[in-house]
């Protein structure tokens, strides 16, 4: 039997008059429209929820740059000094200012004084079971 | 083939009742015909043996052309399906493009800013009630204009009843429920700083195009920033720029200044940290300016600046040549020029060292230098300087200079000593930042890192003039007018300057003017980091009025707090340790 004769009577394979070939392809044609269907709403509903989400971005972008104003109009500098003079604070005077490599020499180190035993807490390493290497060696 | 065959039906013309289509149009006739003959092809066909015309052979065609528009459609559907995104995400990135960038200052501090506002829309005929929603809307509105909005609402179609609602004026024209009212949004600049920088920063108009200051200046760089969704920064340092606004203000309050101005500067790069212009204004208001607030002295006013032209007499007589610090010049007795007599302000009646004449600002002194030096040596060194042109920067507000017509010897000596020439305070920046770095004039420029180097700087003095010129400044506040001006371990020089104003044609005592031009650190290479400082008061009340008790102390207090920001460590020099004790000094103790 060759290929073409096989082919053929497999073609005119028929059941109650249709033919295989035609149910199979409308299966399969059917099973392409539902597919397609299924993909166009799942893009249909996640492209409204990108809509969503991206009206939400420029919202807060929005909002980002009004707070970003507000606190620029609440951080202007006439207003920080008017509010920090009526504070009490002032410019802070040149004897009272250091550099983090004089600090040594603001305060000298004090001497070691005397350790008492109680105020240091030992922790118990000799009770702890060294379970840890011996798990991994098991496995 | 029967005779009944419906193929065969043929309408007989003429007979029976006319055919419909006869009576209705000629052209109906004409498609039944058309229609017929080809629906009697096949007989045709048949009976004049065509093959080419036979069923299959139309079937082929058929087919093979619902083929084509069927493949056309799958294409098109396909192409739709995987392709028609791109330019909604394309569209998607430019969402948040602005008509103007964001302004920001070196460190990324918001200085303008674009926000939505709203339009409030009216259409009256969907309003019930006009006079409940006339009061209502006034109510939460009442900046509103009652002729405005009565017209409004009692017109016939849907009109702006207010532009520009905040945010929160739109939530609260909402909340008030009425109907016909809409909003329509709205891009506005504001400037959240209120009155701080504001002659600096400018003003863009409503329809985002810059109109005044760093808005104009860069306005096509804004715009395009703009589009790209990013902040446009500028040179200035919003910390130092609000220490320079607040110590400024604060001096002019004191001493009474109708203006006042301030200018920080890098000398090295020509960017300006800070500077301003007193008095000031809202820009969020610009009409409830008082006069002549919205002039930025600091770029357009004119000033006989005085003695701190002695500083560039003194840098043209020591890059020449003609002078040293051991110079000696006869200030005992007034310099005559013709009949015109010059006299000093403190006279010493002594010969005195071009140190002497710097730091006790003897008009005499300079005078004599600059008649010696001539007017071409004069004319080239000011030139040089660019105190005989506008001012390089960026800001569309730099003013040309005033300048003498005629360099006879008279002139000269009004010119040594700050008289007969008007500058604009940026030009003053600008050529005491090029005799404190070396000797190169570099542009003032508001672009972080400086204005693009194109070619290089041109050389005003050398730099041996550069250092001497440093150290005399320093002397000066160490020793001479300028003590005032000292800022504890930051090594502040400078020169003082006190003129008076000419009014009504003639120099009035009674109107005065106090500057200090400043720079710290004095100490160190030419190349070091070193900044200027240049405060100016415009008529102050206060006696005395010179430049080295009004502007002076400013100076002091401004440099202190900047010290810190601009990262410049405190340190000893030869003249006082780094808390501002004085070092005795051998020479003072041997006179």
């Amino acid at each position: 039997m060759n290929a073409p004769v096989v082919v053929k009577r497999l073609f005119d394979w028929k059941v109650r008059g249709f033919r295989w070939v035609e149910i199979i392809g409308v299966v399969l044609v059917a099973a392409m429209v539902f597919s397609v269907y299924v993909a166009k709403a799942g893009a249909a509903r996640e492209s409204a929820r990108i809509g969503e989400l991206e009206r939400q971005i420029a919202d807060n972008r929005q909002r980002v740059r009004l707070l970003r104003a507000e606190s620029t109009r609440l951080e202007q500098p006439g207003r920080l000094e008017t509010l920090s003079r009526a504070a009490g604070l002032a410019p802070v005077d040149v004897e009272r200012q250091a550099e983090a490599g004089s600090l040594n020499d603001l305060k000298p180190v004090e001497a070691p004084t005397e350790v008492t035993p109680r105020a240091i807490y030992v922790a118990p390493v000799e009770d702890e079971p060294p379970a840890l290497p011996d798990m991994e060696v098991a496995q | 083939m029967s005779a009944h065959d419906h193929r065969l039906y043929r309408p007989a013309p003429g007979t029976g009742r006319a055919p419909l289509t006869s009576t209705v149009s000629p052209w109906l006739r004409w498609l039944t015909e058309a229609v017929w003959f080809v629906e009697h092809a096949f007989e045709r066909a048949r009976t004049e043996g065509k093959a080419e015309e036979d069923t299959r052979v139309r079937i082929f065609v058929i087919m093979a052309a619902f083929s084509c528009v069927f493949v056309c459609l799958a294409l098109g559907a396909a192409y739709a399906a995987l392709f028609a995104d791109h330019g909604r995400f394309r569209g998607g990135s430019t969402a948040h493009a602005l008509e103007r960038a964001d302004l920001v200052d070196r460190n990324g501090l918001l200085l303008a800013t674009n926000i939505t506002h709203y339009g409030l829309y009216i259409d009256p005929n969907e309003v019930w009630d006009r006079e409940a929603a006339f009061r209502q809307i006034k109510s939460v509105l009442p900046s509103i204009s009652d002729k405005r909005l009565r017209r409004v609402l009692d017109g016939d179609r849907r009109l702006i009843a207010q532009p520009g609602l905040t945010p929160a004026e739109k939530s609260a024209v909402h909340a008030l429920a009425l109907g016909g009212i809409s909003f329509e949004p709205e891009d506005r600049r504001v400037y959240p700083l209120n009155g701080s920088a504001v002659h600096l920063i400018g003003m863009a108009d409503t329809g985002g195009q810059g109109v005044s200051g760093t808005e104009l200046a860069f306005n096509e760089d804004i715009r395009a920033a703009g589009q790209a969704g990013e902040d446009f920064q500028i040179s200035i340092d919003l910390r130092v720029q609000g220490v320079l606004e607040n110590e400024l203000a604060a001096a002019a309050l004191e001493n009474g200044s109708k203006g006042a101005v301030g200018i920080i500067t890098d000398v090295q790069t020509g960017e300006i940290l800070g500077m301003a212009s007193y008095p000031g204004y809202d820009p969020n208001r610009p009409a409830a300016a008082p006069d002549g607030a919205t002039l930025n002295r600091a770029t357009s006013a004119h000033y006989e600046m005085g003695s701190v032209f002695k500083t560039f007499t003194v840098a043209a007589g020591i890059d020449t040549g003609r002078a040293d610090m051991a110079t000696v010049f006869d200030a005992s007795v007034p310099f005559m020029l013709g009949n015109r007599r010059i006299t000093d302000f403190h006279a010493q009646n002594r010969a005195m060292t071009l140190e002497d004449v710097y730091l006790h600002s003897s008009n005499i002194g300079t005078s004599r230098l600059a008649v010696e030096m001539g007017g071409d040596v004069m004319r080239d060194y000011f030139q040089r300087m660019g105190l005989l042109d506008a001012a390089p920067i960026e800001l569309k507000e730099s003013a040309r200079p005033i300048v003498p017509r005629e360099w006879s010897d008279t002139t000269l000596a009004s010119l040594s000593f700050g008289y007969g020439i008007s500058i604009t305070p940026v030009q003053m920046a600008a050529a005491m930042g090029a005799l404190t770095n070396g000797g190169r004039y570099v542009p003032l420029s508001l672009r972080k890192g400086g204005a693009p180097r194109t070619a290089e700087p041109r050389r005003v003095v050398s730099e041996q003039t550069s250092l001497t010129l440093l150290d005399l400044m320093r002397r000066n506040v160490v020793r001479g007018s300028g003590t005032r001006a000292d800022a504890p371990g930051l090594r502040v020089g400078g020169k003082t300057g006190s003129a008076n104003k000419l009014v009504g044609g003639r120099y009035s005592p009674a109107a005065a003017l106090g500057t200090f031009a400043a720079v710290f650190p004095t100490d160190g290479p030419v190349t070091a980091r070193r900044y200027s400082i240049l405060i100016l008061m415009d008529e102050p009340q206060t006696y005395p009025k010179t430049g080295g008790f009004v502007a002076a102390p400013a100076v002091g207090r401004i440099a202190d707090r900047i010290a810190p920001f601009l990262n410049i460590p405190r340190r000893g020099d030869r003249w006082a340790t780094a808390t501002g004790e004085k070092i005795p000094q051998p020479d003072e103790a041997a006179q």
